[in-house]
């Protein structure tokens, strides 16, 4: 096979296929002018959600935005109103007593009488007058 | 005047403020169509001479177009012949597969036999045709019926690089990119293909 046979075949071969082109009926003529106004149309959807901003994910973003908005609000209420926990340490309630400047007045008020308080309390019932 | 000249030459020179998206979304949809419509037919075509049917044709031509615009419309405007042929290629080979499978598990199933007189015809096939066909006309119809059946016992890889090459005018860089092989293995299915359908028509033509 020489090259001129070959490029012979070609020129034929394509010059066919250029007549069978020209001559594909009006029924697929229509289903392909058909198919493609469907692709365009695809086409420019999907390009006009990005031109706009507007990507295809944008509903679940603000379903969710929204919902995290919602739980913020209705636990932090919650949050303000609970009460301190208790401390197992009573260091920290001494310490509280010690500090207060109040309490070290009324022992030095009167001191007798605290004195006798501490006597009243104590388990020899004798020694209280 | 030449300062009349110079000032006009530099306001066609000046293009003006950049397009807005929108335009420019709106120009590449409007090239997009351009370049199907330049294709479809032409696409048709090769993927009739593959699959031997029109509808299934149609359906693979339909599928490509979409897919092109869905996945690729961003894509310049250069790369879509490949991408284009390379979708079309893909679904070409899908549907053959199917068939494949679908022609193996049907003769294991029982069952009447399909009689190919009784098959359901399209009504549209008994019209005549309006002008009946010139001589010459006929030869070509008959030329490229030859060629349809002599394509379509080469092995698909030659077939592809012929038909990329020869009818849509492909060059060998996006032959091999829309067939997903090297620019090597395109001459080579290329040239058996040529040797191939040389030998089987030389006589006839």
């Amino acid at each position: 096979m020489n090259e001129d046979s070959a490029t012979l075949l070609e020129e034929r071969s394509r010059a066919l296929f250029e007549d069978s082109v020209e001559r594909v009926d009006m029924r697929v003529r229509s289903r392909l002018t058909r198919a493609r106004h469907a692709a365009v149309e695809a086409a420019a959807k999907r390009k006009g959600a990005w031109v706009f901003g507007a990507p295809r994910w944008t509903p679940a973003a603000g379903v969710t935005a929204a919902a995290l908005l919602g739980a913020a609000l209705w636990f932090a209420p919650q949050m303000g109103n609970r009460p301190m926990p208790a401390t197992d340490n009573p260091a920290f309630e001494d310490l509280d007593i010690v500090a207060s400047s109040d309490e070290m007045e009324l022992l030095q008020d009167d001191p007798e009488f605290y004195d006798w308080a501490n006597r009243a309390t104590s388990p020899d019932p004798g020694s209280v007058g | 005047m030449p300062r009349f000249a110079t000032l006009s030459h530099a306001c066609m020179a000046w293009d003006g403020p950049a397009p807005a998206p929108e335009d420019a979304a709106l120009d590449q949809t409007r090239e997009l169509e351009k370049f199907l419509a330049e294709v479809e037919r032409r696409a048709f075509r090769i993927a009739q001479v593959a699959l031997r049917d029109a509808d299934d044709a149609l359906d693979v031509v339909q599928d490509t177009m979409l897919k092109l615009a869905r996945n690729y419309a961003a894509r310049p405007s250069a790369e879509w012949r490949p991408l284009f042929y390379r979708i079309l290629e893909n679904g070409i080979r899908d549907l053959q597969r199917r068939r494949s499978v679908r022609k193996r598990f049907m003769t294991w199933l029982p069952g009447p036999k399909e009689d190919p007189d009784n098959e359901a015809q399209d009504p549209l096939e008994n019209v005549a045709d309006a002008a009946p066909q010139a001589p010459d006309q006929l030869m070509q119809a008959q030329a490229m019926q030859q060629l349809e059946i002599s394509l379509q016992a080469l092995p698909a890889r030659q077939r592809q690089a012929f038909m990329l090459r020869t009818f849509e005018g492909l060059d060998v860089a996006a032959t091999a990119s829309a067939m997903g092989c090297s620019e090597g293995s395109v001459k080579t299915h290329y040239s058996r293909a040529v040797h191939t359908l040389r030998e089987q028509l030389g006589e006839v033509w």
